[in-house]
């Protein structure tokens, strides 16, 4: 018995002219369902490319011209292209220290959200009666509207009336209040030695960890509660102690979600506008690449400048990624 | 009510170099019970989701009555399926379930409630009506599943597995409610199964298949008694019949120190091939002295049933040649592990099979 | 506990750390609890003193009387001499409600595509729909502003809508994809069977079983639109009366003429509607968001 039988069973079927090519009205399952795929997710895609894809398009051919913000009613989409942006972007050294800002600003708001996120979700994993409550609250900062939290910030580290700086001057003895949002640095002498501490851009940082460690205690916590109770409790008979069964039961069973909540927050901390923008404006030593994109466009007007230096960023971060997932692509594929 | 045919149906999973269903024909008469069966992976619930309308087919023909169905899309086909996990919608009570097709038909509300209560009547599902499936149990969901199916009137109904979630006792209840029901609406129903009691005791007639190709279509008690090839010879029957390789003689075939005689028309077949399958029912073993072929077993273990009893021992052929047997006897006199018996064959109720083709060569 | 094998040296390491992490445990329970708290006790408390009384007593974190003055004042319309923020939340409730209408209407066939229908191009498009976070949301600013600008759409609602739908359209079907997902397929098989179209499935079936992660979904995307503030800030910051309650605040902020304490009573009013949201429906937002983590 011979059994083979043709993929495509068009014209040539073995049961004869009478059976199923596909005839323009005739269609297969597969093909229908291709087609209802496609047309289910036409609007979303519509959408996606006008407001997304375009746009990052539009950004690519912007860095390459010379145009200022008054101009554009009157120029079309294709004008002179000029290099001058880009190697503008390069020369000019705001760009580098707002770059050093960004990397720094990313790197220390993402280790500290994660790790905030970490100790809050242990501390939280055993029941206790009011733990759902004290969960909800866990979630505030992430929740609540980014323009009030950094508003009730500022108004709390106010030199004037801000509750911290009266605690700090009544309580703890300070000598003088501290500027924490408008503050570049300051001296502060640790053992004989003199350090320069950058006031604000720790002030953001402190603020962002305080934000977005919400979003991996949600993560982490979720993870955890996926760990079946059997392997605790097998380490536990095994005799190891508390410690050991974190760090040999239970932090390889993190490891995979914290690598992925690692690339996102980056990806997040990286592109991050709203947060700095409204509690120092860029000002004090915290202007990062997208606030300097912004007073470029609003500022100046230099659409051509905004846009090359949007456009580098971006090239950063998917640098940056692409390390990233060199070394770590494993673990994320296990999340 | 309709006939269904299969003509050289075949489907072939995308990323596969083997086809599920190779070149399935196979007819369906009017109000007739056909159940597809056979191990895991030989094509039975592909063949199904065919006729369904939920597989693609690839090449061949399927028709319901003479309506040619083989692209249409599974609304248009007239059919009612029950799924092994039932499919029941959870968030919709037993009454909605059932007479959600019909809602989907545009049936009017009156029309709707009074089938679905006939629907219930039928499957004794009154007191359940408002409830929802979650709060059923196994045997209630799967007459909610049955209900769904026939309140509809279809065509043809299609069953994929539906007794396999249910424990063993309501297994053998519902089967015979099942087969009865399909009698009584007399509606053409493809039912498939990995059970071949299920099948044996189901259809009116019985295919089975196996890797994607259809060994067998007959009524249950030929496919017991002329299994076509060595498959289904080993798959239909439990224990399964003994199949021994062994040597043909002028006059038959010789099993150990005996030879079993055939018929004229056999040995024809046999067409001078040195071995042929021999093939024993468990039932054909005697172990009370009689006429006819013996063989010397080591009985390694009994398996008492209460009304039956088997043997499972190994047979010497003679030469350092051994096989395992599995022999139907007495349960009253059963010998003891590691004795020495003699079983007797009877050599009327052999079947010869090609040791090549495996096809069957006895009449 | 029982069964430590030293019984006699109740000092052994387990028991140390047990006991360390036992108080260490609530101290950091009671720490978190007053970082995340205090500031939104702190923005209440404040919202009911007045400016003087602030001034003159930073320190004080119960007031001795609740001064209401703040929100007339802060919802009062500008030209009665107030702030204006009852025209600023319809605005914020309008864009929100809708966004959420559009995403939705847009993310649920989208995400039932994704997660059901195989067709060419399924794995680019969504690797393309979380690519969109990878870019910052001000290089998108840039072009938006201009293309808005040129088309007239700058300072309308319209323009910030489809802003706000594209940026919420692809977590959304993040989350619904995954729900989806978890929906048996035979059922969905069971109602082509029963006569369903495609349509038919997905508003029967699909969407009823999904009723909690649409839910879900829904607020978070409220949660996105109600806060969001750059694309606020680039569109409409040149009409005041077109202000969501976070540009209206953002840009008051500054103002040297309006008392904090009337501030911080808007700030109230952006804030409260969120945090009820977020503790009515908890549970289903955080399922809705980690459901893609569990499976790790």
């Amino acid at each position: 018995m011979t059994r083979f039988i043709p993929t495509r069973p068009a014209g040539r079927s073995p049961t004869g002219p009478s059976s199923t090519g596909p005839s323009p009205r005739v269609r297969t399952l597969a093909q229908r369902e291709a087609r209802a795929g496609r047309t289910l997710l036409a609007p979303t895609l519509v959408v996606i490319v006008l407001v997304i894809v375009v746009p990052i398009a539009w950004t690519i051919v912007l860095a390459f011209q010379d145009l200022r913000l008054i101009d554009i009613r009157r120029r079309g989409l294709m004008g002179d292209f000029t290099l001058d942006n880009l190697t503008g972007v390069f020369s000019s050294p705001g760009f580098y220290n707002a770059l050093t800002t960004t990397l720094l600003y990313s790197v220390v708001g993402t280790a500290t959200s994660i790790g905030l996120g970490l100790v809050a979700a242990l501390a939280l994993r055993g029941w206790f009666r009011g733990r759902a409550v004290v969960r909800g609250f866990m979630l505030l900062p992430f929740v609540a509207p980014v323009v009030a939290v950094t508003f009730v910030w500022q108004t709390m580290l106010n030199p004037q009336f801000g509750i911290i700086n009266e605690i700090g001057t009544s309580v703890f003895g300070w000598t003088n209040p501290i500027a924490f949002l408008t503050q570049r640095s300051t001296e502060v002498s640790i053992l004989g030695l003199e350090f320069d501490v950058p006031v604000a851009l720790l002030t953001v940082m402190a603020f962002q960890a305080w934000r977005y460690f919400p979003f991996a205690f949600l993560f982490i916590t979720a993870r955890m509660t996926a760990i079946p109770a059997e392997l605790e409790e097998a380490a536990r008979i095994d005799g190891a102690t508390p410690t050991q069964r974190f760090r040999y039961v239970i932090w390889p069973q993190l490891l995979p979600v914290i690598a992925l909540l690692t690339v996102l927050r980056f990806i997040f901390t990286f592109n991050e506008f709203d947060d700095i923008y409204l509690l120092t404006g860029g000002g004090a030593g915290t202007q990062v690449v997208s606030v300097r994109i912004y007073d470029l466009l609003t500022a100046r007007g230099d659409i051509g400048a905004a846009s090359a230096q949007a456009l580098v960023l971006s090239l950063v971060l998917v640098i940056l990624l692409g390390i990233y997932f060199r070394f770590f692509g494993r673990h994320l594929q296990d999340a | 009510m309709s006939t269904v045919s299969y003509d050289g149906v075949s489907r072939t999973y995308p990323g596969n170099d083997r086809p599920a269903v190779d070149r399935l024909d196979l007819q369906i008469d009017d109000g007739e019970c056909v159940v597809l069966v056979g191990p895991s992976g030989c094509g039975k619930s592909t063949s199904l989701r065919m006729l369904a309308g939920l597989e693609d087919v690839d090449a061949g023909t399927i028709t319901i009555g003479d309506r040619d169905v083989t692209h249409l899309a599974p609304k248009d086909r007239d059919i009612a399926m029950v799924f092994q996990n039932y499919a029941l919608y959870p968030h919709m009570s037993v009454a909605d379930n059932i007479g959600f097709a019909l809602k989907v038909a545009g049936v009017g509300k009156a029309e709707r409630m009074r089938r679905v209560r006939e629907a219930a009547t039928m499957l004794d599902l009154q007191e359940l009506l408002d409830r929802k499936p979650r709060a059923l149990s196994g045997g209630q969901r799967q007459r909610v599943a049955m209900g769904r199916a026939i309140v509809r009137e279809p065509q043809v109904f299609l069953m994929d597995e539906p007794l396999s979630n249910l424990d063993a006792k309501l297994r053998v209840s519902t089967r015979s409610q099942i087969a009865a029901l399909q009698r009584r609406l007399g509606i053409t129903t493809i039912y498939v199964t990995h059970d071949q009691v299920e099948a044996m005791t189901m259809g009116d007639r019985v295919a089975v298949l196996n890797g994607g190709v259809l060994q067998q279509v007959d009524i249950p008690r030929q496919l017991y008694d002329k299994p076509a090839n060595v498959f289904v010879a080993g798959f239909v029957g439990s224990p399964a019949m003994n199949l021994i390789r062994v040597p043909v003689v002028p006059d038959g075939v010789r099993l150990g120190d005996h030879v079993v005689p055939l018929d004229r028309a056999t040995f024809a077949r046999i067409d001078h091939n040195p071995e042929v399958i021999l093939g024993i029912r468990p039932e054909s073993c005697r172990t009370t002295p009689q006429d006819g072929p013996e063989l010397h077993v080591r009985v390694e273990l009994v398996e008492e049933l209460g009304a039956d009893a088997y043997l499972y021992g190994t047979a010497a052929l003679g030469s350092d040649r051994h096989t395992d047997i599995v022999a139907r006897i007495d349960p009253r006199c059963a010998p003891v592990t590691n004795a020495m018996v003699r079983l007797t064959v009877d050599s009327t109720q052999v079947h010869v099979f090609s040791a090549s083709s495996g096809q069957r060569l006895s009449s | 506990m029982a069964q430590t094998h030293q019984s006699r040296c109740r000092w052994n390491r387990d028991a140390v750390e047990t006991r360390v992490f036992g108080v260490l445990r609530w101290l950091v329970i009671a720490v978190l609890v007053l970082v995340t708290a205090f500031p939104l006790y702190y923005m209440v408390m404040l919202s009911l003193r007045s400016l003087d009384q602030v001034v003159l007593r930073p320190g004080v974190l119960w007031p001795a009387e609740f001064d209401v003055s703040t929100y007339v004042s802060v919802l009062t319309s500008v030209a009665d001499g107030g702030q204006g923020f009852l025209v600023f939340l319809r605005n914020s409730f309008v864009i929100a409600v809708l966004t959420v209408a559009a995403t939705l209407l847009a993310a649920i066939p989208g995400a039932y595509a994704i997660s059901r229908l195989r067709f060419a191009g399924r794995r680019q498009v969504s690797a393309l729909f979380l690519a969109v976070y990878l870019f910052p949301a001000i290089l998108l600013a840039v072009p938006l502003f201009v293309f808005f600008a040129r088309i007239g759409l700058r300072g309308s609602l319209v323009g910030l809508l489809i802003v706000y739908v594209a940026q919420t359209v692809p977590i959304s079907i993040y989350m619904l994809r995954n729900y989806f997902e978890t929906v048996p397929v035979s059922l969905e098989e069971s109602a082509a069977i029963d006569g369903c179209s495609r349509f038919q499935i997905i508003r029967w079936i699909s969407m009823p079983l999904a009723l909690p992660a649409l839910m879900s979904t829904a607020l978070y995307v409220f949660m996105i639109a109600w806060n969001e503030f750059l694309f606020a800030l680039l569109f409409l910051a040149e009409d005041r009366d077109r202000w969501t309650v976070s540009l209206g605040l953002s840009q008051l902020a500054g103002s040297i003429e309006i008392p904090t304490t009337v501030l911080m009573a808007g700030s109230v009013l952006l804030t409260l509607p969120i945090i009820g949201i977020f503790f009515l429906a908890e549970r289903m937002l955080v399922e809705g968001l980690t459901s893609g983590a569990e499976k790790g």
